[in-house]
């Protein structure tokens, strides 16, 4: 059994966070460690990608690039050791830079008022940016930029001896760049790339289709060999290299590849065979981390050659099956290669393991990488493009399943109502579009097309396209009854996706569009509403519902796995699991920094879950967490503090420790490694919670009985005596302590009358009792150490038992107090998540805002203050048993009224005040800010709401603007349909740019960026002087 | 009610869930009863596959809706079930029949159908028609040896207690921890084909007092996969299903029919000849 831990210690990414996701900069937090062997080199190259405690910092700037017309106005992110700028729409134009790609930043000489900067990058491209904002800030950040700069020093040295394994070099080095090189030499500070090119003057540029094997040290994928899918031909491959070759001279390439309005239309008519691989890693960023780990992935194969897990074994079931169709996959060469990619990252990431789908996965990657590029791209698709896709609980597949529901139900109405009212499931047929990014949906020339926009655009494609596929399936998805239906058609749908559209309109041109590329135009055109943020937003609304689910599931699970409940019923197995599961997370968050670490493989140092030789997972607590789960259940396990000052009153609760508590811990570790399963703990609460008076003193008894042999030794009593104390040091009065002093007298006094007499044997065995009786007399004196020593036996059950129940206060205390002591009634925290969702809500945001976790404390110091300066600060432990209450005065007036109450009622008490003193925390500190606050949160929250609604009306205007579904929409409504037919005909290049017209019309007006006066200050920037 | 194309006989639906550790050929077997077709490799399903197919008996119709399921246990979206709907599984939710396919030439996957079976006797509805099919029969060469081989391993029994202990999640480690703490003697008991890792006997007395339908089939030769399809068509109680008209002149009583008159039965014959078992 293994605990979804994780969904607790998930936290909302920052603004920071998003932006590098935006960037597709890899996650630093990632890269932890995979073994404990790796670490050291692992470390080592870690800070290739660090930042290094360097500042980032956004500035408004405009961008404008040597050869090119357009200018384009946005932000520039320093966000070491990358350099980004994204265009103010978000579309047109964007760039993510390594910084060590850059071989120079010089500041230009210009018209004052201007500060620009120019840089110039490994592949001789001149990038202007003039920074807008005020000049102290563009000063600032040019400051930074260079501290930023001069750390990336090391790494540059990498990347000549890196850039080789690209096959764009290979490319450019061809002949036709003849032209080309001059100008580029010129700009090119060094001259490296100069002579590359020269070397390669001879050699021919390659622009061949797929199918060949081409020459070059590049990474290529089973293609290169075995050759790509699709008839070269019919994707004009040629075509497409040519113009991609183009777009790389003036914009860069691979590493230093800018983002201008032609890439997002190369982008979408399906990227070339043989450059696809390369594009891949480069648009999703993974290229980055082979960049900063050379060796990780040959050192995850080594380290574990011949290791089997189930990962493995699973692995192994699926390789025959994944693509079969593919000829590479047909031979052995195929198959090691998935078998090597997939193991090595089951290794790398052992929580995870391996998920059916990643074989149809990465089976498709490694038609167009090599083992390493799939093996980099794999770790960013599961780790920020899917996150949690492929996980043992899928929360990640089951959430963005959630969202895809509530988009049709706002985009496509008609359709999920009808759905709802036949009982049919969407996910039945979309859960494997999302998993196997459509490949295993469609013909796979079509599934790498949309894999193409997943990686360059993120993960709205996976939802804008399983939109379009319902909406245009609009009116036959209405006929559908059952979950057969819906899934037949669907699978119908895709095995035409590569028929014509129309195929009965007399023009030519209109019957040579295939469903294919209308399935995109409605996807990137009337689905362009679904944003990136609008994914976000769903998934923060509906995580906490999936999360809930998925914890309860697991709950049942658990519980209906125990092999014994004791006398426990379910429901009460079902609170001690809560207790447990609390207890361990509470435990992370105590650890802190769980999310980093516990990422890949770092969790298995932790006693808290154990991999078995099965590679089996099972979560088990250890020590420190076993004692923060007994503080939550047990009263005598904490510490509660009830503080009350002038302000308020609180109670502090702290774990306690104690021998005793430990005691408790191994003697309920039933197989003795050193943690207990949630059976265990089970089992060891049965027998304390449900025994009646004989059975809890023999209990009591045996936790003390270290050797098991019947006997306490003198040292065990007086450790069982100090459990007890420890148990009552809470309760007021001095009842408790006689009791104990006197349990202790007569546990002697009985002790030495009915000791087992000390025979010969043991005189033999242990010669320290030379010369000692065993005289009661001499055991009165009770400074017996002398006559008899602390180890031997000395009491057994029988006379425990007498001498606990000739004191009617211990004999209460075992009879029902201890038992009583462990309280099981309350849900632990019921919904957790939802319940934390809502209070980053409305009202819980407010209290949120005012008190935090982080400045919780220094509140509480603050009023404290306030409370002893004004002479009423008082401080009282709680006490743990009730009974005292009854019998004692209590220290306190508060201790006082307490003690007349019922456990229960006490509860009660508690739980008013506590919520009473977070309220009257806020309405201390900041009555008035409270109410402002409060005011704007709710003018955001209904803004936002407006907003949204507001784009949920356009959309479902947009779409169901028709009365009939929209099949024909490309048939009977606009123009563009005359252009992609026109691709039936043609052979050039413009064909090929043909079908990309209609994306564009998809995607609204090109941005041509900035005008007049801004683009002439831009353009006269290319041919300013740098300041000396 | 789907309309049957024989007049005569009105087609009950009967919904049928297949179940299995991974790689068993749950889906091969489908393919082979509604296709007639095999394919060697086929991908690992996600979720779960459907398909129809009708099959005809002498008194009635039935068609199956077959819900092909994943056989990695995060791959199955049933796991967490929806909670506006029952609590049991969508895939088994209402299902009357249940094909729970292992490997015989891989004792684990014994081991998981078990589990199965007893999440669906606890989960499933009542009347459920469990089916217990042991496939890749083709691996294996030694039919006349396997049923030859006397009573099971004694530890039958203990098997049993073990996979009662536990289900759900765990069934699949608990499962493969028990096939691989207790290897079979394959070698010792048939010379012929040391594959087969469960033997018949074994699998035919836990089905038996499991009180389920036993086959052991090969979806890639199609031998027995029409007969057990049809097997389960009769076994369906037919007052669970929608009240079906008995015609005139035809038979009353199917269930007693179909458990006595093993021959009457249109497998394989009809699906090869209609490329399916009706």
């Amino acid at each position: 059994m293994s605990l979804p831990l994780h969904l607790r210690s998930y936290k909302e990414k920052s603004k920071d966070e998003l932006a590098r996701d935006y960037f597709n900069i890899p996650n630093q937090d990632a890269f932890a460690p995979v073994a404990a062997g790796e670490k050291p080199v692992l470390q080592k190259v870690r800070n290739r990608l660090d930042a290094g405690g360097l500042q980032g910092m956004d500035i408004n700037a405009v961008l404008s690039v040597e050869g090119k017309e357009e200018v384009y106005a946005g932000r520039l992110s320093l966000l070491p050791p990358f350099l980004c700028f994204n265009s103010v729409d978000r579309r047109s134009c964007r760039f993510t830079l390594p910084l060590f790609t850059i071989r120079r930043v010089e500041r230009l000489n210009s018209r004052a008022g201007v500060f620009a900067l120019s840089l110039a990058t490994w592949h001789g491209m001149r990038i202007i940016l003039q920074l807008t904002s005020l000049l102290p800030t563009a000063e600032h950040f040019s400051i930074l930029l260079r501290d930023a700069l001069k750390a990336q020093l090391a790494p540059m040295k990498q990347l000549k001896p890196f850039l080789p394994s690209f096959y764009s070099e290979f490319l450019i080095a061809g002949p036709s760049t003849q032209h080309n090189v001059d100008k580029h030499d010129s700009l090119l500070l060094g001259s490296e790339i100069g002579e590359k090119l020269q070397q390669h003057l001879d050699g021919e540029g390659d622009l061949r289709g797929p199918g060949s094997e081409g020459k070059g040290e590049y990474q290529r994928g089973l293609g290169e060999t075995f050759g790509f899918p699709g008839d070269a031909r019919k994707m004009r491959e040629r075509s497409k290299m040519k113009l991609w070759r183009e777009y790389f001279i003036v914009h860069g390439r691979n590493l230093t590849l800018i983002r201008y309005p032609p890439f997002q239309r190369l982008l979408q008519v399906g990227l070339p065979s043989r450059l696809r691989g390369e594009l891949w890693e480069v648009m999703s960023g993974s290229v980055y981390l082979r960049f900063a780990y050379p060796d990780t992935y040959k050192q995850l194969l080594s380290a574990n050659e011949g290791r089997s897990s189930q990962s493995t074994d699973e692995i192994e079931k699926d390789l025959n099956r994944s693509l079969p169709e593919y000829k590479a996959y047909q031979s052995d060469i195929g198959l090691a290669k998935l078998r090597r990619v997939l193991v090595a990252y089951s290794f790398r990431n052992p929580e995870l393991g391996y998920c059916q789908a990643l074989n149809i996965v990465v089976a498709g990657l490694l038609i167009y990488m090599s083992e390493e590029q799939a093996f980099w791209l794999l770790e960013v698709l599961c780790d920020r493009i899917l996150p949690g896709y492929y996980s043992p609980s899928m929360e990640g597949t089951l959430l963005d399943q959630r969202v895809f529901e509530s988009l049709v139900q706002r985009c496509l109405p008609m359709i999920k109502d009808h759905f709802t009212s036949v009982d049919v499931q969407l996910s039945v047929a979309s859960l494997p579009w999302f998993l196997s990014l459509y490949i295993n949906s469609m013909p796979l020339i079509f599934a790498f097309r949309i894999v193409d926009c997943v990686l360059a655009m993120g993960v709205k494609v996976l939802f804008q396209i399983g939109l379009a596929v319902l909406k245009i399936n609009g009116e036959a998805l209405l006929e559908v009854t059952d979950d057969g239906m819906f899934i037949n058609l669907m699978r119908t749908y895709f095995s035409t996706i590569g028929d014509s559209a129309h195929p009965n309109h007399p023009d030519p041109r209109v019957r040579a569009i295939t469903n294919f590329q209308e399935l995109l135009v409605v996807a990137f055109r009337e689905f362009n509403v679904i944003t990136d943020e609008t994914i976000q937003g769903e998934r923060k609304r509906l995580r906490a519902i999936i999360s809930d689910e998925i914890e309860k599931f697991s709950k049942r699970a658990a519980v209906r796995n125990l092999k014994s409940a004791g006398r426990f019923d379910k429901e009460t197995v079902g609170v001690i699991y809560d207790h447990y599961f609390t207890a361990v997370c509470s435990d992370d968050a105590n650890a802190g920094g769980l999310s980093g670490d516990y990422k890949h493989g770092d969790q298995f140092d932790q006693p808290r879950i154990l991999v078995d030789v099965n590679g089996r997972v099972e979560t088990r607590i250890d020590l420190r967490t076993f004692r923060s789960f007994l503080a939550g259940i047990a009263t005598w396990a904490r510490e509660e503090t009830v503080t009350s000052n002038a302000f308020i009153q609180r109670t502090d609760k702290r774990v306690a420790e104690h021998e005793l508590i430990d005691r408790l811990f191994y003697s309920w570790d039933s197989q003795g490694l050193g943690t207990l399963a949630l059976q265990d703990v089970v089992v060891g609460l049965d027998r304390v919670m449900k025994a009646g008076l004989m059975e809890s003193i023999e209990w009591f008894f045996n936790l003390h009985d270290k050797n098991k042999d019947g006997y306490l030794t003198k040292d065990e009593v007086i450790q069982l005596s100090e459990s007890l104390l420890f148990i009552f040091r809470n309760e007021p009065g001095d009842i408790y302590l006689a009791a104990v002093s006197k349990f202790i007298l007569n546990a002697y006094e009985f002790g030495d009358a009915t000791a087992p007499p000390v025979s010969g044997e043991t005189e033999v065995l242990s010669p320290a009792i030379d010369g000692q009786e065993g005289s009661a007399s001499h055991v009165r004196e009770r400074s017996d150490s002398v006559a008899r020593p602390h180890n031997l036996p000395y009491l057994n059950l029988a006379t425990f038992r007498m001498v606990v129940l000739a004191d009617e206060l211990l004999e209460n205390f075992f009879d029902t107090d201890l038992s009583a002591s462990f309280q099981l009634d309350r849900g632990a925290d019921e919904d957790y998540h939802q319940a934390q969702a809502k209070t980053e809500g409305l009202l819980g945001g407010l209290m949120n805002l005012v008190v935090t976790d982080t400045n919780k404390n220094r509140f509480n110091r603050l009023t404290d203050t306030f409370g002893a300066a004004l002479g009423k600060h008082v401080e009282w432990r709680k006490p743990s048993l009730t009974r005292s209450r009854q019998t004692e005065a209590a220290p306190t007036e508060i201790g006082q009224r307490e003690s007349l109450l019922t456990p229960a009622q006490q509860q009660q008490i508690e739980q008013r005040q506590r919520s009473t003193s977070s309220v009257s925390q806020t309405s201390v500190t900041s009555a008035k800010s409270t109410l402002t606050t409060d005011g704007k949160s709710l003018a955001e929250v209904e803004s936002r709401y407006r907003e949204e609604s507001e784009m949920v009306r356009q959309a479902q205007e947009a779409v169901m603007h028709r009365p009939k579904f929209a099949v024909d929409a490309i048939g009977d409504s606009d123009d563009e349909e005359e252009e992609e037919g026109r691709e039936g005909d043609g052979d050039g290049d413009d064909a090929v740019m043909d079908e990309v017209e209609a994306f564009l019309k998809a995607h609204g007006a090109d941005d041509e960026g900035l005008k007049g006066e801004q683009k002439k200050v831009a353009n006269d920037l290319l041919t300013a002087e740098p300041i000396r | 009610m789907a309309s049957s194309d024989d007049s005569s006989l009105k087609a009950v639906q009967v919904k049928l869930v297949l179940l299995g550790e991974a790689a068993v050929g749950k889906s091969s077997l489908v393919l082979r009863f509604v296709q007639n077709d095999f394919n060697e490799n086929t991908s690992p399903t996600i979720g779960a596959a459907f398909l129809t197919q009708k099959c005809r008996l002498e008194n009635r119709v039935v068609k199956f809706e077959i819900w092909d399921t994943a056989g990695q246990e995060r791959v199955r979206l049933d796991r967490y079930p929806d909670p506006f709907h029952s609590l049991a599984p969508m895939y088994y939710r209402n299902a009357q029949a249940a094909v729970v396919v292992y490997d015989i030439t891989k004792a684990s996957s014994l081991e998981k159908a078990k589990a199965w079976v007893k999440e669906l006797q606890r989960q499933a509805s009542p009347n459920i028609v469990i089916a217990l099919v042991g496939n890749k029969l083709d691996l294996v060469n030694d039919d006349a040896a396997s049923s030859a081989v006397p009573a099971p391993p004694v530890d039958a029994a203990d098997d049993e207690d073990e996979v009662k202990s536990t289900d759900g999640e765990d069934d699949e480690d608990t499962a493969d921890e028990a096939g691989s703490s207790k290897p079979r003697p394959a070698a010792a008991a048939s010379t012929s084909d040391s594959l087969r890792q469960v033997y018949t006997a074994e699998a035919e007395a836990y089905a038996k007092e499991s009180n389920l339908l036993f086959y052991e089939a090969s979806a890639k030769t199609g031998q027995n996969v029409g007969d057990l399809f049809t097997e389960i068509a009769k076994t369906i109680p037919i007052d669970t299903i929608a009240p079906k008209p008995v015609p005139a002149g035809r038979r009353s009583g199917a269930a007693n029919a179909a458990q006595t008159d093993g021959n009457v039965n249109l497998g394989e014959g009809s699906q090869a000849k209609k490329g399916g078992c009706c």
